[in-house]
């Protein structure tokens, strides 16, 4: 099996990796992984509450080339929209742009697994944030 | 009722038919019990095929005995001299009992097979799982708990360290020792696994003893739960044997 000019782009360069402080409010973590081959991803938003858009990515993925590289590809894509049309992203579009084979496909789905986890994190991290704000004011 | 020889062979036979193909009596799965030849396949599971109820607790020497008697009787050598279709057959019956044997034998091998009769494939179900969170917005379930995913990434993160240090020609007894004491932690979580996995072909095999294997919630259920577990010491197998590796290299 060989790999797609773009996968391998994304291998060699990959976007946005790093972290950033999971303890933030306005950072949310997902971190998932695939059993069948041992992936491990992890991927943080930093979201701006004013405007729910994300304004920054991070990612950390321990895995096969298609792992990376779906994860780089999910960082790319979040930055700048907002919350909403990052739920909408699926995994088959990742599959699509980076043209991976069917034996891959789980690493989209596990792409996508974290952007939802890293929202879903965040998320929490705003209802759990709000009484205490009210009680600021 | 006799079969025409031209047809017998080249279509499915129904279950309920039973006669041999030769000689017109009844036939046993694999020979006939009359006149002994090797009949043709039937599209039967790896646990029919050695006349066995599907349960997950099974004797591997009794099968192994049954295999070595069914590999012997079905011997494409055996039966060279039975025409060309009884060849066929033989070979067919053979490969099928190769199969049949190497799966059942194994334990894990087992009982992703019973899994996969089931229905239930490891990887298709985390992607329906995601295809769902997608449509009701609802969190999706992790298949692997949340501590042990933060405990693999930490390792990972000290495995890229050690890689990255051997690289450099540096040596690091510290971290290896680290290393190492993870590894022996996750071994254990591997056997503890294996445990939960045998309570699972307990409540299996109930089951299916009980005669309620038409109970689709519970079948379901104890199903489920091995795939879950199934998963789970998939992940930590992968991960040791990456520390192997990263130990070794």
């Amino acid at each position: 099996m060989s790999y797609s000019d773009k996968v391998i782009d994304h291998y060699n360069h990959p976007r946005n990796v790093g972290s950033m402080d999971k303890n933030s409010t306005d950072v949310g973590t997902g971190l998932v992984g695939a059993p069948e081959c041992g992936d491990v991803m992890k991927l943080q938003i930093k979201v701006n509450p004013a405007t729910n858009v994300i304004e920054d990515a991070k990612f950390k993925t321990f895995g096969c080339g298609s792992a990376i590289a779906s994860s780089s590809l999910a960082t790319e894509w979040v930055k700048g929209k907002t919350i909403d049309e990052a739920l909408a992203i699926k995994n088959t579009e990742i599959v699509k742009e980076l043209s991976l084979p069917p034996v891959k496909i789980h690493c989209s789905v596990l792409a996508e697994d974290a952007i939802r986890a890293a929202i879903g994190d965040w998320k929490k991290k705003q209802d759990s944030a709000k009484p205490a704000a009210v009680e600021a004011k | 009722m006799t079969e025409s020889l031209a047809t017998i062979g080249t279509r499915p036979l129904p279950e309920e038919t039973h006669s041999c193909w030769s000689c017109g009596s009844m036939r046993a799965a694999h020979f006939c019990e009359s006149c002994g030849k090797v009949q043709p396949p039937q599209p039967v599971d790896y646990f029919a095929f050695f006349g066995l109820p599907p349960k997950l607790n099974l004797d591997v020497a009794t099968l192994e005995k049954d295999f070595y008697e069914l590999s012997r009787r079905l011997h494409p050598d055996l039966n060279a001299r039975g025409g060309s279709r009884v060849q066929e057959w033989s070979l067919e019956q053979s490969s099928m009992l190769n199969d049949a044997y190497r799966t059942l034998r194994d334990p894990i091998k087992r009982t992703e097979y019973l899994l996969h009769l089931e229905g239930m494939e490891l990887e298709e179900q985390s992607k329906s799982a995601t295809e769902q969170a997608r449509a009701t917005g609802e969190v999706k379930k992790q298949i692997v708990p949340p501590d042990l995913l933060e405990e693999v990434f930490e390792l990972n993160m000290q495995l890229e360290e050690l890689r990255t240090q051997k690289k450099m020609g540096e040596d690091d007894p510290a971290l290896i020792e680290e290393i190492g004491k993870q590894k022996l932690a996750l071994e254990e979580k591997h056997e503890a696994l294996l445990d939960e996995l045998k309570a699972g072909w307990k409540a299996w095999d109930a089951l299916i003893d009980r005669g309620s294997a038409a109970n689709a919630v519970e079948r379901a259920q104890i199903t489920g739960q091995m795939v879950d577990v199934l998963n789970r010491r998939n992940y930590i197998r992968n991960l040791v044997r990456d520390v192997n590796e990263a130990l070794e290299s």
